[in-house]
């Protein structure tokens, strides 16, 4: 059964664990440079994590056995690893890259791993099949991923990020109001810990010069692995349709349409709130028809039983 | 020549032989689940004050039965996830969600018998017993035996009741709300010789 008030918890937890990370390791230096603020987001957001997934009995279990533990134990872990890495000003770009799109061409198949779909009975794929989703999969990934890094190098703030969190909240309310519960409780801290991450990388923005036209691509890269993992779990292992997730998923590419000439500069504070209203719009029709569906489907499951058709004689 | 043919015969009657022996040293009957006149039930309880039914529809099984040493007997059943029937379409679809019975994730529960014994009415059959990821051993009371040949077909039968809990199994303790805990499995299974 769902239950929102832990969920809130541990969003809270989650927020607050990652905010403190960030500004206690940020004002712990008297000098603060990017790759510091990439680190003190990665580690904030991967303390966060733990906190909030704990506070829900997500636990991290090892050997994992399902998708959801695929992704808590391996996949989101990569993407903390590889941002990591790839936040050292030392570290060619292309490298980075380079370690990016191996992650998103790996994701899918590390999911699907063991299920049915890769197996040889009757429901699994074949060879052509399985090639055809985990490269398309993959694609989709690798370009939602770097399309959304180059707009946030080209047009730095905390609208991306923002935008990116609205998906992965409609992810995890989707998958949830389809069926899968665990599925879509891991959205919660996510989304928790990479708004708090981000507000609080705007904030140590505002205060230092070195840290102006903030663009932390780890926020970016955790966001939208997330993003896809939890996309990714709902339509393969839960009810999610197709169109749903590829909605959800493409949703925060709607940024890019302020980047249109008459848009484009503008103050900030419109482009990035027309920024969220577009990534939206969609996202709210996306969850109109998903309530419609949880209406149909799951909420007679979830009602009281109907009046019983016998009394039981009164007492005198 | 004559040395071939008598290398050939030789082959023959030892090969014979060897063949025979090996049909009397097994006397165990082989036989194969039959679907049409088995049922794997479950029941569990509902906000502890009822009983909530269903069963798997798709069950595949083999059993070898040997009557002068059951210590040789075998048992094998697997259950198809994705069969699951509560005689209500959406709670079945949610059921097979990962929340429950994940059936992408795992599209079979297994027993598989590691050592038989007979008891007065039946068998004690120790196993594996694999569901939702987990190994558990687990021991099966099979009640029954009797036999039965119809229509050239000889067909034998087994009863048996199964107690377990689902955290046991790995299922999500926050999906074990208003459904109990622990589920019955009730298996009335019988097979036909091959």
């Amino acid at each position: 059964m769902p239950e929102p008030l832990l969920y809130l918890k541990a969003m809270v937890a989650a927020a607050i664990v990652s905010a403190m990370t960030v500004l206690a390791m940020v004002l712990a230096r008297r000098h603060t440079s990017t790759t510091w603020l990439n680190l003190s987001c990665v580690l904030g957001i991967g303390l966060g994590l733990v906190v909030g997934y704990g506070v829900v009995s997500l636990r991290l279990a090892w050997p994992p056995v399902n998708g959801l533990d695929r992704f808590l134990t391996i996949t989101v872990p990569l993407a903390l690893g590889i941002e990591l890495i790839a936040g050292f000003q030392n570290v060619p770009r292309w490298f980075a890259w380079l370690l990016r799109m191996s992650l998103a061409a790996t994701i899918p198949r590390i999911l699907l791993h063991g299920s049915v779909y890769l197996s040889d009975s009757a429901e699994g794929w074949t060879p052509w099949q399985t090639g055809a989703v985990l490269v398309l999969c993959g694609a989709l990934l690798a370009g939602v991923w770097s399309l959304l890094s180059w707009l946030s190098q080209r047009s730095p703030g905390i609208s991306i990020p923002l935008a990116l969190c609205l998906p992965i909240l409609c992810a995890g309310l989707t998958v949830m109001m389809a069926g899968y519960i665990k599925g879509g409780v891991a959205a919660f801290p996510l989304v928790a810990t990479l708004v708090a991450t981000t507000i609080a990388a705007r904030l140590l923005a505002q205060r230092s010069v070195a840290l102006a036209n903030l663009s932390v691509p780890a926020i970016v890269g955790v966001g939208v692995v997330g993003l896809f993992g939890l996309l990714f779990l709902g339509r393969f292992f839960g009810r999610l349709s197709t169109e749903c997730a590829l909605a959800m998923l493409l949703a925060p590419l709607f940024c890019w349409v302020t980047e249109m000439p008459p848009l484009r500069h503008r103050q900030p504070w419109l482009v990035g709130s027309l920024r969220l209203v577009l990534v939206a719009i969609p996202l709210l029709v996306v969850l109109a028809a998903a309530k419609r569906d949880f209406d149909r489907d799951m909420a007679p499951l979830l009602r009281n039983t109907e009046a019983p058709t016998f009394r039981l004689p009164r007492e005198h | 020549m004559r040395r071939v043919f008598s290398v050939w015969v030789m082959t023959l009657v030892i090969g014979t032989v060897f063949c025979a022996g090996g049909r009397s040293a097994s006397a165990a009957d082989e036989y194969a689940y039959d679907l049409v006149h088995s049922s794997v039930s479950f029941k569990a309880r509902h906000l502890d004050i009822s009983w909530i039914h269903g069963r798997f529809n798709e069950v595949e099984g083999k059993f070898s039965l040997d009557r002068e040493n059951p210590a040789k007997s075998t048992f094998q059943l697997t259950i198809k996830t994705d069969s699951v029937d509560t005689a209500n379409k959406a709670r079945d679809e949610h059921l097979r969600q990962p929340d429950y019975f994940d059936t992408k994730q795992f599209p079979t529960i297994e027993f598989k018998s590691t050592s038989t014994k007979a008891i007065d009415g039946g068998y004690e059959v120790t196993g594996d017993f694999t569901m939702h990821g987990k190994t558990k051993k687990i021991v099966l009371v099979l009640k029954g035996g009797k036999e039965h040949t119809f229509k050239d077909v000889k067909r034998v039968a087994f009863s048996t009741e199964l107690a377990l809990k689902r955290s046991d199994y790995g299922f999500d303790k926050n999906a074990i709300g208003p459904i109990g805990d622990e589920a019955l499995i009730i298996i009335d299974c019988e097979g036909m010789r091959k």
